[in-house]
């Protein structure tokens, strides 16, 4: 105890170097902290975005890209597929329900889905959880209906009976707009953390009238423009969307389907299984996260090494400190337990302070993160690994001060009393 | 020596005041008398083409045997057996909690899909930590043996998995 009281009041004496040693620490400790937190939350995201769904089936691509894209929302489709292929599986006999997603267009840089009724009742995220609607009710045969993410809503500020335009396109600001067919609001989902809340869901329908009188690559011109109204009047069946979701009777069924339409002979097809497409996508990211996390490792290291400079610096001014310390009857293992402590000292200082500003950082970042990345970082406690690591570093820092004690261990037993300076 | 700065006055007022930029739409680029594109040609869907060629090809690799016989008298047996996990379904602490247990790694390829009855179908409840696919684990639990005359589910095996741990080589 008096051994802690007077490391104190040494560091006391020394405040300026001390601070600046805690904040190096502080700091280093935080983005070790915030990389772990980063880290364990994308996955997390990842993981709760789908579940119950057998089968992702899209254009030949990759798998990884497949789940991507139809699932993530991250990145872009190589080819849409025909209609015919999902109406051909969707009536396979081991297929319980099939989910249509056609992609493409946004609004305001949120993507805009086009499905069926079949999405709001057999879409799962989470552990099985099925979606919700907040209020309002799904999109119904009137194609120009729009049931919105709950991010979407709050963020743009949307309520029911609104309407919307959306963009050709996926860019945040759009400068091709399907201006002259407006969405109205009628669904506002509830909040899942996925990202369905950054997304508009349009029925097929709508999709296609949206792009019914685009022709060559441009919205038609002058009086071959279609109005609303005369969209409506159309035949929208749906001719080509871009992925589709499968759940299968039996999951023992998975493997077989999943050859047959690999192998189907009408068009070229990829089924994959979400779980083996995240796992794929996780030991890709494992590489990036791991080089992150030896990054933020060595950058603890450098803060307990400027720890460390600063005592070792501070070892030779204070050889008086350390003789009055000697005729006062200190033993030289009490120098070196001083040392010791002022070395804890200052770690657990830092580590209390790198926390501090982890949660603040938290707490700033939340909002931001949420909106552009749709990543949710929780206000939580810190894991067993962060517990882990945190213990990795203390242990780390009084090793570390014990390169400073045993000099001054040393030290002690060579001057005595007698200084020569 | 002239100091450059009244020349690049100059200059720029001189372009601030001849030059007028015109803002363009996208429509502007096409000639407003340009002759209406070609209606798109008529589509023949071929697509039944590649399942009559295929058809000469013999058939697909289709699953072997999606209702396999199984071994009744295995059902409520404790069992131990060496696999590969197939993800199903992962948890938010990343471990999977529901999966297919295969005797080999990955969908190969070159052969036809397993039989239904050379998969498990497996769940955990605190589920396991996969860090590679292709890393063989023991999974250990009474098997389930769904009969093939079974109205409700398909026939084959299943495990409510009580331990899970890799396989290392003897």
């Amino acid at each position: 105890m008096h051994l802690l009281r007077l490391a104190l009041a040494s560091l006391n004496n020394r405040r300026f170097t001390a601070l600046l040693t805690v904040m190096a620490i502080a700091l280093s400790v935080c983005l070790l902290l915030a990389v772990e937190r980063i880290r364990t939350e994308a996955r997390t995201s990842f993981a709760s975005t789908i579940s119950g769904t057998d089968l992702v089936v899209g254009a030949r691509s990759g798998p990884v890209n497949l789940l991507l894209y139809s699932v993530f929302r991250i990145g872009n489709a190589t080819n849409n597929i025909r209609w015919e292929s999902f109406e051909h599986f969707a009536n396979h006999p081991r297929v319980r329900w099939a989910i249509p997603l056609s992609l493409g267009d946004s609004h305001r840089g949120y993507r805009v889905l086009g499905t069926n009724l079949a999405y709001f009742e057999h879409y799962r995220y989470g552990r099985k959880q099925p979606l919700a609607l907040a209020e309002g009710r799904p999109f119904a045969t009137d194609p120009f209906e729009v049931v919105l993410g709950a991010e979407v809503a709050q963020r743009l500020n949307y309520r029911l009976g609104d309407s919307l335009v959306l963009a050709h396109g996926v860019a945040r600001i759009s400068l091709l707009q399907h201006d002259d067919k407006p969405f109205e609001v009628v669904g506002i989902l509830q909040r899942t953390g996925t990202p369905v809340d950054r997304t508009l869901h349009i029925s097929l329908a709508g999709m296609e009238a949206l792009h019914a009188d685009w022709r060559h690559g441009v919205p038609a011109q002058g009086a071959a423009r279609l109005s609303a109204a005369q969209a409506r009047e159309l035949p929208l069946q749906p001719r080509q969307i871009t992925a589709f979701l499968l759940g299968l009777d039996s999951r023992l069924a998975t493997f077989g389907l999943q050859r047959e339409i690999n192998g189907y002979h009408s068009e070229p097809l990829q089924a994959v299984l979400p779980g083996v497409a995240l796992q794929e996508l996780w030991s890709l990211m494992g590489t990036a996260e791991q080089a992150l996390l030896v990054i933020s490792l060595f950058v603890v290291l450098i803060g307990l090494v400027g720890m460390l400079t600063a005592i070792l610096t501070s070892l030779n001014e204070r050889r008086r400190e350390m003789a009055i310390l000697r005729s006062v009857g200190a033993r030289p293992w009490h120098i070196a337990g001083l040392l010791v402590a002022e070395a804890l000292l200052l770690a657990v200082a830092g580590m209390l302070l790198g926390v501090a500003l982890l949660y603040l950082a938290i707490l700033g970042a939340q909002g931001p993160l949420q909106a552009h990345y749709g990543l949710y970082v929780p206000l939580r406690w810190p894991g067993q690994h962060e517990w882990r690591l945190l213990g990795a570093v203390l242990c780390a820092a009084v090793l570390m001060g014990g390169v400073p004690a045993w000099r001054a261990y040393r030290q002690s037993l060579v001057d005595g009393l007698s200084i020569r300076l | 020596m002239h100091s450059p700065l009244p020349i690049l006055l100059l200059c720029l007022v001189s372009s601030w005041a001849t030059a007028e930029i015109r803002e363009l739409r996208w429509s502007e680029l096409v000639p407003a008398d340009a002759p209406p594109p070609a209606p798109p040609a008529a589509m023949h869907d071929l697509s039944q083409l590649a399942d009559v060629l295929a058809a000469e090809n013999g058939p697909a690799a289709a699953q072997q045997h999606p209702n396999a016989p199984v071994v009744q008298a295995l059902d409520g047996l404790e069992v131990r057996l060496p696999g590969y996990i197939v993800p199903l379904e992962i948890s938010e602490q990343e471990r999977v909690v529901e999966f297919l247990l295969v005797p080999y790694f990955g969908a190969c390829i070159h052969v036809p899909p397993p039989p239904s009855n050379q998969i498990v179908h497996a769940t955990s409840e605190p589920g396991v930590k996969v860090e590679q696919l292709y890393q063989p684990f023991w999974i250990e639990g009474p098997l389930r043996v769904e009969p093939a005359s079974s109205e409700l589910a398909e026939a084959g095996y299943s495990m409510q998995a009580q331990r899970i741990f890799p396989y290392d080589l003897p």
